[in-house]
């Protein structure tokens, strides 16, 4: 039985501090882009941020766009989608990246987690799943944007267990008295027959036709 | 909002919540949770720096040559950037229950806002089915004081998030933020002597094995592959 409650104790690492301060960067503004690639991911995303830098945000397009395509294709097989997957992403990139700071952690993993997120509502589309939860209501830290509210239509399924105790009050009575003794009362067949005196074989084939008006009456109502 | 929970996801579940490789319901009730506990936020953040490491390592540098990218450079860079953050008010935050109600975490709020149909179950349970993706079956429950889930087994996994007063089981007593997981292996009997509220996602049906509950068994079958249909079509 180990591992029927997982989780107690078992992810507890460090302190408690918390990171995900929505405060803007303090971070001193940053100098504009080295031509020769020597910046780092997040020295050229605080220049995207900070002045709408078009060659900062060139860098960060040629170093991370395959890496976008190659997690799209990974995750969709369609290269329609995976072109998608970069063309929103590398989008979110240039609206949020006033958003970013150094508390935010790595560039690389900012941009990983946007990807990541972009790719969720892609992949749910494609499934036609409902939307009622988008990635932003999931992963919260990039919830800014106010997600769109798609309602799409689903109908509802369920057949309520007080229709189907309604279904079973209008069985016949000898149907009613076997589906009760092995459904409510958990008596095997061999019982049941033994209890309302009937032969095991008239038990069966009763509990077969009381089962199976039950299961007409909820299929009608479905 | 932090809460001290006791039990929290496996550390599996929260490495497939960074990645992005769960289905929707197990995102949204793992979500739910981390939403409370700053151990897990913790976690969560630094398996996405691991996520995000293996990632560029592990892709190779070719470029998709069906891709105009200064094209698609140019269309980007004429979108105004955002400046300042903005806070979204949820349509819903609180489930009213008989004598008081309950804030819910971001992602279930969410869930919620297309509104609850709450059903009655046996044994004082109330439950509100909701459909997330064709891979889960997902629900609200509310059990009264007093009551108690028939006894069931699980064909796959069962992840129990309590968001209000607690249950208790054979294996321990679990208070609003904690999440517990069961797997196909356990049978079990949930009761609650002082009421509880939870969200629950079952990678799926459940079988109950006993009692009148039995005769629910190939509704609540049908039920789920008409759902899995209705969203895979
Ligand atoms: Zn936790």
């Amino acid at each position: 039985m180990e591992d029927v409650v997982s989780g107690a104790g078992s992810v507890i690492m460090g302190s408690l501090v918390n990171k995900k301060s929505l405060k803007k960067p303090t971070t001193p503004p940053a100098p504009r882009v080295a031509s020769d690639g020597s910046d780092s991911d997040e020295q050229l995303l605080i220049a995207v941020g900070n002045h709408q830098d078009r060659a900062a945000f060139n860098a960060l397009f040629s170093r991370f766009s395959n890496k976008i395509y190659a997690m799209g294709m990974k995750l969709t097989r369609n290269e329609q989608l995976s072109h998608d997957l970069v063309q929103e992403a590398m989008l979110t990139v240039w609206q949020k990246a006033p958003l970013y700071d150094l508390d935010r952690g790595t560039a690389q993993s900012w941009i990983f987690t946007l990807t990541r997120n972009r790719c969720f509502d892609i992949l749910r589309k494609m499934k036609r799943q409902p939307a009622t939860v988008s990635a932003d209501d999931i992963w919260p830290q990039e919830s800014d944007i106010d997600s769109q509210l798609v309602h799409e239509e689903e109908g509802t399924m369920e057949v309520e267990v007080s229709k189907i105790q309604s279904f079973y009050g209008q069985l016949p009575a000898a149907q009613r008295a076997v589906v009760e003794q092995i459904y409510i009362h958990d008596r095997t067949h061999e019982e049941a027959a033994a209890v309302l005196e009937i032969p095991l074989g008239t038990l069966k084939s009763r509990l077969r036709l009381g089962v199976g008006k039950l299961r007409q009456m909820v299929g009608t109502e479905v | 909002m932090n809460i001290d929970a006791k039990y929290h996801p496996t550390p599996e579940q929260l490495e497939g919540f960074a990645q992005g490789t769960l289905s929707p319901g197990m995102n949204v009730v793992i979500s739910a949770h981390v939403e409370l506990c700053a151990i897990c936020r913790k976690s969560v953040s630094e398996l996405e720096e691991a996520a995000s490491e293996e990632w560029l390592r592990s892709t190779p540098d070719r470029r998709a040559s069906s891709i105009n990218f200064s094209a698609m450079i140019d269309s980007i860079v004429d979108h105004p950037q955002i400046k300042g953050d903005r806070t979204t008010a949820d349509s819903v935050s609180e489930i009213h229950m008989l004598d008081h109600s309950v804030t819910l975490p971001r992602a279930l709020a969410k869930v919620a806002s297309d509104g609850l149909v709450w059903r009655q179950l046996a044994g004082g349970i109330n439950q509100a089915t909701v459909t997330l993706d064709g891979q889960t079956q997902c629900e609200f429950l509310y059990m009264k004081p007093g009551s108690q889930v028939p006894v069931h087994k699980h064909q796959g996994n069962e992840v129990t998030l309590v968001l209000d007063g607690s249950f208790e089981d054979e294996l321990g007593h679990y208070k609003p933020g904690d999440f517990v997981v069961r797997t196909a292996k356990d049978l079990h009997r949930p009761a609650s002597e002082e009421g509880c509220l939870c969200f629950a996602v079952m990678d799926s049906p459940l079988t109950f094995t006993k009692g009148l509950a039995r005769l629910l068994n190939p509704f609540i079958r049908y039920r789920f592959r008409r759902a899995t249909s209705a969203a895979a079509h």
